[in-house]
């Protein structure tokens, strides 16, 4: 016969293990949504499944990383880098941020530091925050002579704004000059991209400055300019709300982010001449996109999403028969020689829907800092 | 059998805890009105305000101060006043951003900008002033301060927000985990679609120096990073509110009772349509700058008729 002792004590475990194991329970059925990103080099799964072309160069916490053959390597430590892009000899052009201040530094493709390009740290012993410099979005012209990046200076005392400069690629800051002067208390000219004949940059203003029925409110804008100092010309409209330009490798499609004054984001495709963007086509409007850009062999876009819901940007892949045109088929020819009759419709090409691929599941990847890509 | 019941729902009784003692701790909180001086009755543009008409709609005042070392603890402005109106029927809901410099009758008496109210009178303070000078019925209040929306989106693992445009500071306070607050630091907030964890929300939605706007330019930000933190707390589980709980000790107020905040989390989860949420500025023509002490003043002619028509 069992002691009531033991059966006290069997009892007690068992309420314990039961205490514990609700507690437990409770406890692994929390919803994750706080859980941190992981190193793009730990996460599991790795992103081996799908091999994109070339090197893919994009940032998280602060540190530079790229992606070759499926996997990724990470190139600096996470000291503040980000919005990588390449130079034509296959170096690496990258912001390195500070508290108070950014530079642009020249890196070689394993990370180390060829080059810094500018200073922009107050003097030592100043106290005064606003004699500090920021610098961001550095790119270089396609012959490697001239580095375009986004700079605040001029500033108007409390008002800072980005403005876009050009100064040699070798050389310093105090060779450049201001090639956009953003207006005191406008959003500024950010994200410079060198086409062929002129600047492609994005410019925050004011939406009611362009159009009368537009709100009071600072809106994206894509414009063109060709000289230092000439007012340029709108790409898109204020009400379209776009930034985050990328010009296909062949030179004939603009990839851009538009959000029409709304928390959405749509990956919109427009072709391109030279001086006028055409009809926009929306590819992606279901997921909060960021930073497309093209693949150097033009086989599709990578862009930053969301993985699932709202959360910590990832790496997607967007082949380019989700957004490329398919070609009519030709019709058959009739056996046996030339057709006389009406000539028959062509059958209708099947509808094959080509869906974004989530290349990352378990990352963070800085959504604000373009990615860089080498062929 | 019962005792091993008894100690699941014990296990379940201990894991939530903490956000059982924060319920108790900052819900349910009871707003004293201040009694109107003589002045306040005159000053009141419209009668006073009844309950929402629309059967379940109610409204509720958001508070956001800025409750760092600089101020004390139960003086501090609200930097964000934000009008909410639910109307469940419809899932619509309505926001309307009140200027923080708003030169307003202040219902305990005197004139002053509207964020003083908080300082003066607590919640109920600014409650009454916002109910007599708008002439609405405020159901409810939620006050949470700087620290507490840093940590509340901290614990929801951040925000995806789309930046309308950066955000650069030279002289933006470095008052939050700073040995120095009147200190300043700089700040730089890229455009676009992002990311935000809670300390650069908040940088977001708090720097005015470089916005032609001021705070109409924050009242916008503020609004943007709101609907972020709707639609993140979409994706929140019950099992979340202990961390939520511990994350925000202290630094979160309500009136709103524990069971309603119950039923108010379906609720929450069930407005999935952006478009179905309107967002109001008192931009001018419906406000002017200029006013005593850098305030702003109000064209109540103007003000009061879109109020009562988003506000019923």
């Amino acid at each position: 016969m069992i002691s009531r002792f033991a059966l006290a004590a069997v009892l007690a475990a068992v309420m314990v293990l039961s205490g514990t194991a609700t507690f437990i329970a409770l406890g692994s059925r929390t919803s994750r949504v706080a859980v941190p990103p992981e190193k793009p080099t730990s996460a599991t799964p790795r992103a081996q499944a799908l091999t994109l072309p070339g090197t893919l160069y994009m940032s998280q916490d602060g540190a530079l990383y790229s992606l070759s053959v499926g996997r990724f390597h990470q190139l600096t430590p996470e000291a503040g880098w980000t919005q990588p892009s390449m130079t034509p000899d296959g170096n690496i052009v990258a912001v390195k941020q500070a508290p108070f201040y950014s530079d642009i530094y020249v890196l070689n493709r394993f990370g180390s530091v060829v080059r810094r390009v500018t200073n922009n740290s107050a003097p030592n012993k100043n106290s005064d925050p606003g004699l500090n410099h920021w610098a961001f979005y550095p790119r270089l012209s396609a012959d490697g002579k001239t580095m375009w990046l986004a700079y605040d200076k001029p500033k108007f005392q409390y008002d800072v704004v980005l403005s876009i400069w050009a100064m040699p690629a070798t050389g310093t800051i105090v060779q450049g000059r201001v090639w956009t002067n953003a207006a005191d208390y406008t959003g500024g000219d950010v994200q410079p991209l060198p086409v062929k004949g002129g600047l492609m940059y994005t410019k925050y203003d004011f939406a009611s400055r362009y159009a009368a029925n537009q709100p009071d409110r600072l809106v994206g804008m894509l414009w063109l300019t060709n000289r230092a100092f000439s007012v340029g010309r709108e790409l898109t409209s204020p009400s379209e709300d776009c930034r985050n330009p990328a010009v296909s490798p062949d030179g004939t499609q603009v990839a851009m982010i538009c959000t029409y004054q709304k928390q959405e984001s749509y990956l919109t495709i427009a072709s391109w001449n030279g001086s006028t963007l055409g009809p926009r086509k929306t590819i992606i409007s279901n997921q909060l996109v960021a930073q497309p850009t093209w693949a150097p062999d033009g086989s599709g876009i990578a862009y930053l999403a969301p993985g699932a819901g709202a959360g910590p940007f990832q790496l997607w892949w967007l082949p380019r028969a989700a957004y490329a045109p398919i070609p009519s088929p030709a019709p058959t020819p009739t056996p046996g020689g030339p057709h006389n009759g009406p000539v028959p419709a062509p059958s209708p090409a099947t509808a094959v829907v080509v869906r974004p691929v989530q290349v990352t599941t378990n990352n963070g990847f800085d959504a604000t800092s373009p990615l860089a890509w080498s062929g | 059998m019962l005792a091993i019941v008894l100690s699941a729902v014990a296990g379940g009784l201990a894991y939530f805890m903490p956000a059982a003692q924060l319920a108790l701790d900052s819900t349910g909180q009871v707003i004293s009105l201040p009694t109107p001086s003589p002045t306040a009755l005159l000053a009141s543009p419209t009668p006073s305000p009844s309950p929402s008409p629309v059967t379940g709609a109610f409204t509720v005042l958001l508070l956001g101060s800025d409750d760092d070392s600089k101020f004390s603890a139960d003086h501090v402005l609200t930097q964000s006043m934000i009008l909410v109106r639910v109307v469940p029927a419809t899932k619509k809901v309505t926001m309307l951003s009140i200027p923080r410099d708003l030169y307003v009758h202040l219902s305990p008496g005197g004139y002053g900008k509207i964020d003083g109210a908080y300082s003066y009178g607590g919640a109920g303070a600014a409650i009454a002033t916002v109910e007599q000078d708008f002439g609405v019925h405020v159901d409810d209040y939620i006050w949470i301060g700087l620290l507490g929306l840093v940590k509340l989106i901290d614990a929801i693992g951040g925000i995806d927000v789309v930046t309308s445009h950066p955000v650069l500071d030279d002289y933006y306070p470095a008052d939050i985990y700073s040995r120095f607050p009147y200190s300043y630091q700089r700040v730089a907030v890229l455009g676009g679609p992002q990311h935000l964890d809670g300390l650069h929300a908040m940088q977001y939605v708090r720097s005015r120096h470089g916005d032609l706007q001021s705070d109409f330019g924050r009242s916008q930000r503020q609004q943007e990073v709101l609907t972020a933190i709707r639609l993140k707390a979409k994706e929140l589980s019950p099992e979340d509110l202990p961390s939520l709980s511990g994350a925000l000790g202290g630094e979160l107020k309500t009136s709103i009772g524990v069971s309603r905040v119950a039923q108010m989390l379906p609720l929450a989860a069930s407005f999935d349509n952006p478009n179905q949420i309107t967002q109001l500025f008192l931009l001018p023509p419906y406000t002017h700058g200029g006013g005593p002490g850098g305030s702003v003043t109000a064209d109540w002619g103007a003000i009061l008729p879109l109020v009562h028509q988003y506000f019923p």
